[in-house]
């Protein structure tokens, strides 16, 4: 849960949020590019989630299997989540919906990691 | 800040538009942060701290109420955002006063404790962006 693929995971979001953001700065107009990048880090994110689930399918000590469930979750789903209620905003404020998406994408990866690591309480 | 949708002078704008579709997003993910922890505390270890897991409950329904009825930006949805708004105006400032003063009485954090500093404190900021927000689209 910890490994390279968690890591690649936050750093592809947050280069996303990066470029997310400096678009919603300028006020350049979404286009194709913004989604399929949101769609690349879904693809990672679910591979994050059937990871994490396979893993903790197969580990027997304590764990707050519920907390760790349901961040893996609330990971998958808040991407396709801001890019739905976004898409009919045209000005910045919907390029920004997506960027906090990003943003808020390795918090939640970092939650899974805790909670994972059992400091979570 | 020209908008050409906007052409009924008298109808209010809507909350939901523009900035607004933003403040809805960032409400919608504390209704997530909240509900979700509150879910999981009340139903796996409600005896440990009542009163704080209650309050992430409450704090919960406030953000919920928050998100929708911002979203949805209708006259009667934008009084009940100004109720829901001032409730977690109240909130955040009470708890946050009460477990800076009495830790002892929050052994567990709700999404307001220490007046949001889990959250980088965006939960006491959060309140006055929305009050200005409904004033500002009136």
């Amino acid at each position: 849960m910890t490994g390279t693929y968690a890591t690649a995971n936050t750093v592809v979001a947050l280069f996303l949020a990066a470029w997310t953001l400096i678009s919603a700065a300028a006020n350049r107009p979404r286009g194709v590019a913004l989604l399929a990048s949101g769609l690349v880090l879904e693809v990672l994110l679910l591979g994050f989630a059937i990871g994490g689930l396979v893993q903790m399918a197969g580990s027997d000590r304590d764990l707050a299997r519920a907390e760790f469930v349901m961040y893996l979750v609330g990971a998958l789903a808040i991407p396709p989540a801001a890019f739905v209620w976004a898409w009919g905003e045209r000005s910045r404020a919907g390029t920004a919906v997506i960027a906090l998406a990003f943003l808020i994408t390795p918090v939640m990866i970092l939650r899974v990691q805790q909670v994972w690591a059992g400091s979570v309480g | 800040m020209a908008d050409p949708g906007s052409g009924a002078p008298h109808a209010p704008a809507a909350t939901g538009r523009g900035f607004g579709r933003l403040l809805v997003a960032v409400y919608g993910l504390f209704a997530l942060a909240a509900t979700s922890r509150s879910v999981v505390q009340l139903a796996t270890r409600f005896d440990e701290a009542p009163l704080a897991y209650l309050l992430s409950a409450f704090a919960a329904i406030v953000y919920i109420v928050a998100t929708v009825s911002l979203a949805r930006g209708s006259v009667t949805s934008r009084r009940l955002a100004t109720v829901a708004i001032s409730i977690e105006l109240a909130g955040v400032l009470i708890v946050g006063a009460a477990s800076v003063l009495f830790p002892d009485a929050f052994p567990r954090a709700t999404v307001w404790t220490g007046f949001g500093s889990g959250y980088l404190l965006v939960p006491l900021v959060l309140p006055f962006v929305g009050l200005w927000w409904l004033r500002h689209t009136r």
